[in-house]
Parts: C-alpha cells; structure tokens; sequence
C-alpha cells in the first residue's frame, strides 16, 4: 500500500534569496514544494491499519470470513444489528461419540449405526426445523395477538431482531451414504460448538452418535463462496477488487434492512 | 571395622537380582498409534437394532380436574406435598396397553380404542355422570359405579363376539358416545334425553350409573362412520347415505323439522342420491363432504356458517353449499367456525371466532384461506401440505404431511398445547416428540396419536 504514489506534495510560493540584476542580493518568488510534505519528512503513508473482524469462525472450522478495514468497521455493527442468516455446511459421521463433538476429540461410545435411513433423518431435521422455527416467534418479542404479527408471521419476515440463543431457521440433508452425511444449515447467532453440538443431538435423536467432521461457513448475510478471497489472492489488487464489488451490496441490504 | 562390618550387613540384605522391579513408564500423552488401537478395540453399543418398530404413543394436555387426560395424579397426587395439577398445557404422555388406533374427546370425557381382537377393546376417562363411558364399577361398593373416571377404565361391551369383532371408530358428543365395531353394528350409551342414543325417550330416566347400552344394526348398509354433535348423532354408511337422530331444534338432525328424532333416519334434502364420503360435527351445525368434492350443510346458522345460502338462523335440511375453492376433500366443524381441506392442500376457514387469520378476522360468511406459510411452506420446503384438519369447541387443529400439528383458536384452559394460557390468532406449532398420525378436539383438552420417530 505504501508503495503506490501518493499525493503530490503541496507547492507555495516563497521568496527565495536569489542573485538579481546587477548582482545585488534580492528575492525572487518561486513555487517549491513544501519541505513538510516531503516523503522523507512526512514517513510512510500507512503505518497502521484498523482490521475489525466480523462473525466469529474458529480454528477448526473453514469458510467465508468478513472483515473490515478502517471505515468499514462502522459498516461491521451495521451488519452486526441486520442479524442475517448464515448458511453452513456441517459434515457428521455416524457411529461415534467424542467429548468435543467433533472427530479429532477423545472417543467417549461407539454405536451401530445400521438402522438409520435417509428418511428418519429427515424426519428429525424436520423436527429441529420447526422447534427451532417455534424459538424463532417466540423471541423475536412481537406481541402474538397483534395483526401485524400475524401479517409478519404470513410474509415469513419475523427475525429475532437483539440478543438470542443460536436459531437454525432452515436444515436439510444434502448427502446420505451411511456413515457419512452433510447438512447444509441455515442459522442465526450461532457458534460452530452449538453446530457440531446439533450433529451430536442429532446422532442421539436416532439411537446412535455422531460427530462432526466439517464445517464451513458459506454464506454470512450478503457475503457468499464467490465473493471470499482464497489465500492465494491475499495482495492488495484483489483486496481492492473485492471492497468495490461488495459495496453496493451492502449498501442496499443496509438501507433494506434498516431503513 | 564397624563400618566395614555394617557395609557387610548392608550387602547381605540386598534383595536377590530375581526380585528387582524394572522401572515403570512415566504416563506420557498417547501417541497417534495407540489412540488408533485403542479406539477399534472399544466396544460398540447397540441401541436400535437394523428392523427396530416405530412406536406408538398417546399424548394428552388440557384441563386435568375432570379426568378426562387419564392420568390420576394430576387429580389426586400420589404424595403429600404434591398440589393436584389443573392444567396440562404442554403434550404429556399417556401409557396405554394397547395401539390406540382411534380417540374421541367429548365435553370433560374421553374414549381410546384399539384394533384389536382381545376382550378390551375400548377405554373411557373423564366424566361418567351420564354413563357415557358406560358402567364403572366402583371397588369400594360393588352396586355403585364411578361418577368420575380418572385412569383410562375398559368399557364393558355387549358383543355376541368378543374375540373376533373390532372397534373401527368411537366419537363422543356432550353427554353421549357411539362406538363403531366392523360387524355388530353401533353401541350408543349415555345421555337419551333427546334420543341422541338411537332409542326411544324414557321420562324422568336416570343416566348415571346405567347399565343399558343399545345397538343400532338397522341401516341401508354398513356403517362406516359415526359422528357426535352436542346432542345429536350422525351415521354414514358404505353406500354413502346419512342417518341422523337426536335433538333437532336447531335442524342439526336435517330431517325437515325441529323435533326430536329417537330412530335413525336417513336424512333427504340436497344429499339425496349423493355418495357422502365424510360427515363432521361437533356444535349444533353439521357438514358432509361428497365424492365429488362438494361440501352440504345443515343445522345451526346463528353464527354465519350457513349464510352463503340462507339467511335463516336455523336449516334444517341438508344444502349444498357453492362454494368456488376447489376440489374439498376433508371438512371439520366446531362450535362457532368451520374448517374444510381442499384437494390442493389448502385451508379455508368461516363463522365466527378466532378464525386463523389475526385478531382482525372475526367473523365471515365466505371462506378464507389461510396462507400456506404459517404450516411451514416457503421456498426451502416446497412440498409440506395439510393433510388432515379438526375441530374442537373453539380450536382449529391441522396436521401437514410430515406429522407436524398446527393448533389456533381460543385456548380455554390451556387446550391448545403451546405452553401458553393466550388465545393463538394464527396457527402455532405443538411441539410433540413424534410424528402426529391424528389428533382428536374436545372442548378443554385434546389427544393425539403419535409415531416415535425411529
């Protein structure tokens, strides 16, 4: 960043002692650059940048990862108040029970898994989806017996618009070859323990274990896969690349939003 | 020397090289090897095995006090400290010995049976002042019978054939039940005041503590199904006619005029000639659905459920009425509103009360539809339809496709289920632990049949 040019430094006329005519000393104006806008003088345009981070995603979890950098950081708790789903890829593995959920923990059961069919799996995640869809009125505190709550409730538009615990509006199952199976999860103030710790319940749900072997985060509000940046294009060109696409986008969702 | 000599005792007492323990490992984390190993050794547990059964369950809530939920320490508790329970407001689950194949709550009673072939096929709880879970015995005095039944009690039937004949269906109005069997016919037993039971009007009879349970056997053809008003009965037999009797001042019974009926009688009108493929019926007002997927009504109008084709508060003759939704396959009526299910999966509601559609929608003479997103359809789940619909006094009930029960109405003494002592404008979810296959509606409580999930 500090090696692209920066602004031309400012000019002012100053009286400079010069030889005039007839050799006497007199002064002549001259525009010259201002010595306190000399890149020597003023020092690196960027010593530091303020990097906000956006939803949490921890170490064992992959995927779509906002940030924001200087004023985009007021546009962060924006986001922050929109409260929009994020969709996630959960991957579980049947058969298994460790004590952290996931496969890299300490064993804690292993269980026959052979009963299980794709259909009572749906079965479950219908169940969770509307448990979780009954939480979603109940803390959205809209009075239930108003008409606007039920006119809320018709379009689908009721969100829990403060604090909460986690909420899964949408589950389904993507993929079932037993033991393996994915489910693509759409949820709301959720951490990646309470996803692995839903794969967990499920596993409980259907007489067995299970335990989560992927998670990755593919949509965060406005953000999806196409818009992330890979390792490889962390430089400063696809960075600015991506800050101008995603501007009009956020943008609008805020103004949608928020009002 | 006296070191020399206690260095000789010392060598003399060495233990033996035999003897010496090699030294022990120090614990060190495991490594990746090991926790392989360790991990395809552990045992695996079964839960289920690979053909395990569904289970079947019964799920109970509402008010508590007149027995009707069937579980006798919510009344009477079991021990001291313990205060009775009034109200049941969320699902509860009821031990049956048998698979409840049908349920019917009536107003403070209910009747469970089972398909089965054993001696017991039918059993009663609640209310037994008019004998209409038939004739409990009390254990204290063997002349007496129970005036309130709070355990789920067999039902004593008069069968020719006990083991062979079957319980299809019971239904249960206000002070009166009717049991459907596959080949003895209808049993009727309770309240007779306005020959509701199918018999003729004894003056100044004594209900309670009744032995007496008639058998109607005389239809056009089998019976197939039985449904109980408030004080009226309603039969629909195989060949799709209806027969009716009971009390008739509102024309619930459809017969042409505003008396009692103690015979049934096959009921004219605009259902002449039409194979009736569902009868409904809970209040005063009456609805048959044909196979063509037209709806008829009769009874009482007071309240806007019949005002699209008369402006008479009471109809006493069956009349089609037009309306323009669609193909209906299923229609439910309660005390003041009516629900009926059309072929595509929609719900349309009339009358007046809490209707379904916010507190803004009181009263309406034309069906509305209640939008399919409230049941759970949106982009993500295309394909949830309602598959079946009930009624209670003044509670809609709709189950979808995938064993989902969405209640709404008025919640008198926490009957809807939610959790909650308001009144429900919009369908609301009932959280049951399994997948809801029928729900049956009584005026302060409801049971349910429910499907374990594996």
């Amino acid at each position: 960043l500090n090696a692209v040019p920066g602004r031309a430094p400012r000019q002012h006329v100053r009286f400079l002692p010069a030889p005039g005519d007839d050799g006497a000393p007199g002064l002549v104006a001259a525009r010259v650059p201002v010595l306190a806008d000399h890149p020597l003088v003023r020092g690196p345009r960027f010593r530091r940048l303020k990097i906000g981070a956006g939803h949490r995603l921890d170490v064992k979890a992959s995927g779509v990862f906002v940030l924001g950098i200087g004023h985009g950081n007021k546009l962060l708790t924006d986001l922050y108040n929109c409260h929009l789903t994020k969709v996630y890829t959960v991957g579980g593995l049947l058969g298994k029970a460790t004590d952290d959920f996931s496969d890299t923990g300490n064993l804690v059961e292993k269980t026959t898994f052979d009963h299980i069919t794709r259909e009572k799996l749906e079965r479950i995640l219908a169940v969770i989806q509307g448990t979780n869809h009954k939480a979603l009125l109940m803390h959205s505190n809209i009075d239930m017996k108003t008409q606007e709550a039920y006119e809320l409730a018709v379009k689908g538009l009721i969100r829990p618009m403060g604090k909460s615990p986690p909420i899964i509006t949408a589950i389904r199952c993507l993929q079932f070859a037993l033991p393996e199976f994915q489910l693509e999860i759409h949820c709301l103030h959720e951490t990646q323990q309470y996803l692995r710790k839903i794969v967990h319940e499920i596993g409980l749900e259907l007489k067995s274990s299970a335990v989560c072997t992927q998670v990755r985060r593919i949509r965060d509000g406005v953000f999806t896969l196409d818009d992330a940046l890979l390792r490889t294009q962390w430089n400063l060109q696809s960075i600015q690349n991506a800050i101008w696409d995603c501007q009009l986008k956020v943008k609008t969702e805020l103004e949608k939003t928020l009002g | 020397e006296a070191a020399a000599m206690w260095w000789a005792l010392r060598a003399v007492r060495r233990p033996p090289p035999a003897f010496r323990r090699g030294l022990a490992k120090p614990a060190r984390p495991r490594s990746v090897r090991q926790l392989r190993e360790a991990e395809e050794a552990a045992p695996v547990f079964q839960y289920a095995g690979k053909a395990a059964k569904r289970k079947d369950r019964v799920f109970v809530w509402g008010f508590c006090y007149s027995g009707a939920l069937g579980v006798p320490s919510f009344v009477k508790p079991d021990v001291g400290w313990k205060k009775p329970r009034r109200i049941q407001p969320t699902p509860y689950r009821l031990e049956t010995e048998e698979k409840i194949s049908s349920a019917a709550c009536g107003y403070g009673f209910t009747l469970l049976s089972s398909n089965t072939a054993d001696i017991t096929k039918v059993w009663g709880m609640g209310l037994n002042k008019d004998s209409q879970l038939g004739f409990q015995r009390s254990i204290r005095d063997r002349t007496k019978g129970y005036e309130y039944v709070l355990e789920p009690s067999p039902v004593p039937l008069p069968l020719e054939k006990p083991q062979e004949t079957r319980v299809l269906q019971v239904s249960c109005g206000r002070a009166h039940s009717l049991i459907l069997t596959d080949s003895e016919g209808v049993f009727t037993m309770g309240n007779n005041s306005y020959g509701q039971c199918g018999r003729k009007v004894v003056e100044d009879e004594t209900y309670s503590e009744s032995h007496l349970i008639h058998q109607l056997k005389e239809f056009d053809s089998r019976v197939v199904q039985v449904v109980c008003g408030q004080d009226h009965s309603l039969f629909r037999t195989k060949k799709g006619a209806v027969y009716a009797c009971g009390w008739g001042a509102d024309g619930q019974t459809g017969l042409g005029h505003y008396n009692i009926t103690s015979v049934p009688t096959k009921l004219r009108g605009d259902i002449a000639g039409v194979n009736i493929i569902q009868v409904s019926s809970y209040g005063d007002c009456c609805l048959a659905v044909s196979d063509e997927g037209d709806v008829f009504g009769w009874g009482n109008s007071e309240y806007l459920q019949l005002a699209s084709v008369t402006e008479t508060t009471q109809v006493n003759v069956p009349r089609h009425l037009p309306f323009k939704i669609g193909k209906i396959k299923e229609a439910a009526c309660g005390g003041t509103g009516n629900i009926v299910l059309t072929e595509e999966g929609n719900v349309f509601v009339w009358g007046y009360g809490i209707l379904g559609k916010g507190p803004n929608l009181i009263e309406t003479a034309v069906p509305e539809m209640i939008p399919p997103s409230l049941f759970g359809w949106s982009d993500f789940n295309p394909d949830i339809r309602v598959a079946h619909v009930r009624c209670g006094l003044s509670q809609f009930a709709a189950l979808t496709n995938r064993g989902e029960l969405f209640v709404w109405g008025k919640n008198l003494r926490g009957c809807l289920g939610t959790g909650r002592m308001e009144d429900q404008y919009f369908p609301w979810r009932v959280t049951v632990p399994g997948e809801v296959v029928d729900v049956a509606c009584g005026v302060d409580h409801m049971v349910s049949m429910v499907k374990s999930f594996t």
